[in-house]
C-alpha cells in the first residue's frame, strides 16, 4: 500500500515535504480510507506534475476539496486541493467569476453580494467548492448542474493542462463553448457517472444579478443569528396547499411568471430543521408545524429589484397562491423566522441541520425529470420510507421529500432522503435496501436516476452511453489513473 | 470514561468541514474566513477539529498507534474551542471536550511533547506555569494591597502566572490595583501564595497537575473567606469559573474576569472614567474569556436508543453563545476618546492569539504565526491598537508585532481604563 521510497521522493520534489503525508495515522480523517498519501498541491502546474507521476507510476488520483463523507479506493493518493484556494477574477462586466477550486461558495457568495452579485449555492451547502457541479436552493433563477460552468481550465488525466470555452483561444473566461473546444459533454455533463477525469484547476462560474444588501444584517451569537432586519423588498413564505396537484399548478405558474428568487419545495421537517438549533427542538417543531400545514408545500423568496417591482411580484405570488387554494404557514410570517430561514437558505443552503444533525448520516435519491411526474415516484419512496419510520431505524419526517423547479420551468430536481444512524447496522441495511429498491424504480420508470455499479443499464436506456463514455475515457485516461473522476464536494 | 464516554460524538462528524471556518452566515468576504489555526497552518485534514474526531474514533476502535506524526497534530492545537462554535451552529455533538480528552489519553500514556512536561515541571517546583523571576507577589511592592489570606476582604484578585512574573505585563497588575482602589473595593490578594489556576495545564492535557492547582487555590479561598475572584486574565478565569465548576470544585464561588469586574464597577457608578484616551481601538476576544468561559453545563444521562443522537435527559450543549463579549466591549465604549471597529473574526468565532493549548511552549514558531494573522486582521480594520484582556495574548501579539515591525500598538483592557481614570 506505502509508496515506495524512490515515488514518494518523486511526488515531495514536486509538493514539498511539507505538503505529502503517508503515515497511516492521518488516514481515518481522509474518509477512513488507506491511501497510499495524501498530497495538497498550490498551484495547476504542481497538479500536473503529480499526474503525470502517477503515469509514470500507474498510480490512481482523486481529487477531492472540503471532503464530506465518500467511498474511495484503497492505495490511491489523495489530491486534498485545500492550498487551491484563490478568487481569480470577478467579471462584473461579464458577469463571471474565475476560482480555484478550494475557494467555497460562502466566499465567494460574500465577495459577489457587495457587488450585487450572486451564484448558485449548491445543495452540499456554501461550506463546499464554489465551483461544484449539482443543484442547490437557487436553481429557480440561477439554473444548476453544468448551466454555470463556463470556461474551464482543466488537467487531464492525461496530465495535459486543456482551456476549454473562450479560454481555448483567447484569455477571456466568458464562455465554455467557444469560440475554442467546447468539450461540453466530457466536462460538465450530467449524465452518468457525472464527474470528470482529471482535475480543475481553475473555472469561471457564471454569476447573477442580487438585488439584496451587500451584506445580511446579522445579530446575536451562534447559533441564534437572525437577522436584524428584513433587507427591503424581500419576503419570504411558506406556502401550503390541499393536494400535490395544487402545489404543482402554483409552483408551475410561479415558475411561468418569474416573480420568485427561490423556490424551494421544502416540506416542513426541513423547515422545522433549519429554523432550530436542536435536535429536541427541530423534532418538536417538526410535529407542530405538521399540524399547522393543510398539505405539501414550497418555500418561496421574493426579492424584488425596487418597491414597485417588489409589490408587482408579491400580488402576482399572492394571487397564484390564493388561487391554488395555498395557506401561508402563519408561524413563519414572524419575522425573526422569516429572516432566519431567509438567510440559511441563500447563505448556507441548509444542508447539515436538514441532513447529518439528527443521526450523522442521510441516504438520498436525487432525480431529475418533469417536476409533476417525478414526485408521483417520490410519493411512491416516501410510503417506503414509512415502515422505517415505524421501526424507528429512520427519523420520522412524515415520508416527506422535497425538490423545485429549474430555470423557472416545469422540469426540476425531486429528492428524497432518509435521515439515520450510520452505527446501527439494522438501520444502515434497512435504508441500503430502500435506497436500492427506489432507486431502481425510479429507473425502470424512467426518471433520470443514478444508479451506483449499473452503468450497463443506464447506458442502455441513454442511447448507449456508457459504451462510447468508455472509449472517451480510453482516450482520456490510457493508464487509468482517474477512474472514479474528481469529486469536488 | 475519558474519550470513551465521547465515542457516539465522535462518530457523528460527517466530514462536513464547517469546523475549519467561521460560521458560514458570517463570511463576509474571501479573507479571514478560516477559524482553526492548526488547519489553517498545517493544512491537512488531521489537523482540523473534524479530523481530531476521526481519528479518535478510529482509535478507541482500532487502538492506539502513537506516532510522530499523531503527536504532532495532537500537541500542534491551540484547544481554542473555535472548531467546536462552528460545527455546533448546525450539529449536536461534542467537538473540543473529545480533543481535550485525547491529549489527557495521550499524557496519561507517556506520550508528551517534552516543552510541555518541562512547563509541567516548573510548575508542580513553583507552582507556576512560567519561570519564577523573583517573588511571586513583588509586582505589588509599594501599593499597599491588602493580603487577602491574613485580611478580611470582598474580592480576591488573582494575577495569574504570566502577569505576575513577566517584567513587561506586571503592569496590568498594578493598573488593575489602581483601577479597585480607585474605585473603593475592598481588595486583596494572595501575594506570594498565589499560585497558578492550573487552567494551562489541563489544555496540555495533564489532568492531574490542574487537579491538584484547583484543590490548593479552592483550599486557600474557602480558609481564607473570599466569597469573590477577580482574574486578570482568560485563562484564570476560565479555570475558576468553567474548569472548577466542570470538577465540582468551585462550589458558589463567584469568579469575574476584571473586565466584567470594571464594566459592573462603571454601571455601578463607582468608577467614572473622564479622562479622555484618544484612541481607536480593535477588540480580541480571548477564547478563555469569549468562547470557552461560557458557563459549564452539568449533564448526565444516556443515549436515546433509536435514529437520532439524543439523550434522556436532554443534553444542552455549549456552543459559545454565552461566552464574556459583551462586558469588555462596553468597557472599551465608556471609555473618552475610544473608539471601536471591530475585525471580522470576533466573540464566539474569534481568531486564537495562538498561545492556548501550550502551543506557545511546544511550538513557539506556530503560536507566532498565529498572533501574526491575528495582527493582520487587525490592521485591517485601521484601528491603532489592538486591544485584548488576557494577557498571554497581550504577550502573543507584542511578540508578533516586534517581529513583524506592524506600527499596531497592544493594550490590555485595564491599561485603557487606567489611562481614563488618572
Ligand atoms: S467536527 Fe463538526 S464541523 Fe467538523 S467536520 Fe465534523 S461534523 Fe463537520
Ligand atoms: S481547538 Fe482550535 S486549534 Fe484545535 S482543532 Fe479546534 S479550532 Fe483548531
Amino acid at each position: 500500500m506505502a509508496l515506495s521510497k524512490d515515488v514518494y521522493r518523486a511526488f515531495e520534489d514536486v509538493v514539498g515535504a511539507e505538503y505529502i503525508c503517508d503515515d497511516p495515522v492521518i488516514m481515518p480523517s481522509y474518509h477512513q480510507t488507506e491511501f497510499a498519501a495524501v498530497l495538497l498541491p498550490q498551484n495547476t502546474a504542481e497538479v500536473q506534475a503529480i499526474i503525470r507521476l502517477c503515469n509514470k507510476f500507474s498510480l490512481p488520483f482523486r481529487p477531492v476539496c472540503t471532503g464530506w463523507t465518500g467511498k474511495f479506493a484503497k492505495g490511491s493518493l489523495y489530491l486534498d486541493l485545500r492550498r487551491m484556494n484563490r478568487i481569480i477574477e470577478i467579471n462584473e462586466k461579464n458577469m463571471y467569476a474565475v476560482v480555484e477550486p478550494y475557494v467555497i461558495s460562502a466566499q465567494l457568495q460574500a465577495e459577489l453580494m457587495k457587488g450585487g452579485l450572486h451564484l448558485n449555492v449548491k445543495g452540499a451547502g456554501s461550506n463546499c467548492s464554489a465551483m461544484l457541479r449539482g443543484h442547490g436552493h437557487l436553481d429557480q433563477t440561477t439554473s444548476g448542474d453544468d448551466r454555470n460552468h463556463l470556461a474551464i481550465e482543466w488537467v487531464t488525466p492525461a496530465g495535459e493542462i486543456v482551456r476549454s470555452g473562450s479560454l481555448g483561444s483567447s484569455d477571456e473566461w466568458f464562455c465554455g463553448d467557444g469560440p475554442g473546444p467546447s468539450l461540453r459533454s466530457i466536462l460538465t455533463s450530467a449524465v452518468p457517472p457525472g464527474v470528470t477525469p482529471g482535475v480543475f484547476t481553475k473555472a469561471a462560474m457564471k454569476v447573477y444579478h442580487w438585488p439584496g444588501p451587500a451584506k445580511f444584517p446579522i445579530q446575536g451569537v451562534s447559533p441564534n443569528y437572525s437577522l436584524s432586519e428584513i433587507p427591503p423588498n424581500f419576503m419570504a413564505r411558506y406556502y401550503s396547499f390541499p393536494s400535490v396537484a395544487k402545489m404543482f399548478e402554483a409552483e408551475n405558474k410561479i415558475g411561468e411568471s418569474e416573480i420568485a428568487f427561490e423556490l424551494m419545495g421544502f416540506n416542513v421537517a426541513m423547515v422545522a430543521a433549519n429554523i432550530t438549533t436542536s435536535n429536541e427542538e427541530e423534532e418538536e417543531t417538526f410535529r407542530r408545524l405538521s399540524r399547522e400545514v393543510q398539505g405539501p408545500g414550497f418555500f418561496v423568496i421574493v426579492a424584488g429589484n425596487s418597491a414597485a417591482d417588489f409589490a408587482y411580484k408579491r400580488r402576482v405570488l399572492e394571487h397564484i397562491v390564493a388561487e391554488a387554494g395555498g395557506k401561508s404557514l402563519a408561524s413563519l410570517e414572524d419575522p425573526r423566522l422569516e429572516g432566519i430561514l431567509l438567510c440559511q437558505c441563500i447563505r448556507i443552503s441548509a444542508s447539515i441541520r436538514e441532513t447529518f444533525r439528527p443521526g450523522g448520516m442521510f441516504s438520498s435519491i436525487p432525480v431529475m425529470g418533469q417536476r409533476d411526474l417525478t414526485i408521483q415516484w417520490a410519493i411512491g419512496a416516501g410510503k417506503a420510507k414509512e415502515p422505517l419510520i415505524a421501526k424507528g431505524l429512520i427519523v420520522d419526517d412524515g415520508g416527506a421529500f422535497f425538490g423545485w423547479g429549474v430555470e423557472q420551468g416545469h422540469l426540476g430536481k425531486t429528492e428524497i432522503f432518509c435521515k439515520f444512524d450510520p452505527q446501527n447496522p439494522e438501520a444502515k441495511a434497512a435504508v441500503e435496501a430502500w435506497h436500492k429498491e427506489q432507486s431502481t424504480r425510479a429507473f425502470k420508470e424512467r426518471y433520470f436516476a443514478l444508479l451506483a455499479g449499473q452503468d450497463e443499464e443506464i447506458g442502455r436506456g441513454l442511447s448507449n452511453y456508457h459504451i462510447w463514455w468508455n472509449e472517451i475515457q480510453k482516450e482520456l485516461d490510457p493508464n487509468r489513473v482517474s477512474p472514479e473522476g474528481g469529486a469536488l464536494v | 470514561m475519558g474519550l470513551e464516554q465521547y465515542k457516539g460524538d465522535m462518530e457523528m462528524c460527517c466530514r462536513c468541514s464547517t469546523c475549519k471556518f467561521i460560521p458560514m452566515q458570517r463570511v463576509s468576504g474571501h479573507d479571514f474566513v478560516n477559524v482553526c489555526p492548526s488547519i489553517s497552518r498545517f493544512n491537512f485534514h488531521s489537523y482540523s477539529g473534524g479530523g481530531r474526531l476521526n481519528i479518535g474514533a478510529a482509535m478507541l476502535r482500532d487502538g492506539f498507534q502513537y506516532t510522530d506524526r499523531l503527536l504532532d497534530i495532537v500537541y500542534n492545537c491551540q484547544m481554542c474551542g473555535a472548531c467546536g462554535v462552528s460545527c455546533n451552529y448546525a450539529m449536536d455533538m461534542e467537538v473540543l471536550e473529545p480533543i481535550q480528552e485525547f491529549r489527557i489519553r495521550c499524557v496519561a500514556d507517556g506520550k508528551t511533547h517534552p516543552a510541555l512536561d518541562k512547563a509541567i515541571a516548573g510548575l508542580r517546583a513553583h507552582g507556576s506555569m512560567v519561570p519564577p523571576t523573583g517573588k511571586r507577589g513583588d509586582w505589588a511592592i509599594g501599593l499597599g494591597l491588602k493580603d487577602a489570606t491574613r485580611e478580611k476582604v470582598d474580592v480576591l484578585y488573582h494575577a495569574g502566572c504570566l502577569t505576575s512574573y513577566d517584567p513587561s505585563l506586571q503592569k496590568l497588575a498594578r493598573a488593575t490595583a489602581k483601577i479597585l482602589q480607585k474605585a473603593g473595593v475592598n481588595f486583596g490578594i494572595a501575594g506570594d501564595a498565589e499560585i497558578c489556576c492550573g487552567g494551562r495545564a489541563y489544555q496540555m492535557g495533564y489532568q492531574e497537575d490542574f487537579l491538584r492547582q484547583a484543590r490548593e487555590n479552592m483550599a486557600l479561598i474557602k480558609q481564607a473567606g473570599i466569597k469573590t475572584v477577580v482574574t486578570a486574565c482568560a485563562e484564570g478565569y476560565q479555570a475558576f469559573k468553567v474548569l472548577y465548576d466542570k470538577f465540582k470544585l468551585r462550589g458558589d464561588l463567584e469568579v469575574l474576569h476584571i473586565s466584567e469586574f470594571v464594566d459592573r464597577l462603571i454601571q455601578e457608578g463607582r468608577l467614572k472614567p473622564r479622562k479622555k484616551v484618544g484612541l481607536s481601538v480593535t477588540y480580541h476576544d480571548p477564547c478563555r474569556l469569549g468562547r470557552l468561559g461560557e458557563p459549564w453545563v452539568h449533564w448526565e444521562g444516556k443515549k436515546v436508543p433509536g435514529d437520532r443522537f439524543v439523550f434522556d435527559p436532554p443534553k444542552t450543549y455549549r456552543r459559545g453563545t454565552h461566552g464574556v463579549y459583551d462586558p469588555p466591549r462596553n468597557v472599551l465604549k465608556s471609555l473618552p476618546g475610544v473608539t471601536l471597529t471591530e475585525m471580522t473574526r470576533i466573540k464566539e468565532y474569534a481568531w486564537c492569539c495562538g498561545a492556548g493549548g501550550g502551543v506557545s511552549e511546544s511550538n513557539p514558531e506556530f503560536a507566532q504565526w498565529t498572533a501574526r494573522e491575528r495582527i493582520r486582521e487587525a490592521e485591517s480594520t485601521g484601528a491603532e491598537a489592538l486591544v485584548t484582556a488576557c494577557s498571554w495574548c497581550e504577550k502573543a501579539f507584542d511578540e508578533a508585532i516586534r517581529e513583524t515591525g506592524s506600527a499596531l500598538k497592544v493594550y490590555d483592557i485595564v491599561e485603557l481604563v487606567e489611562a481614563a481614570i488618572s
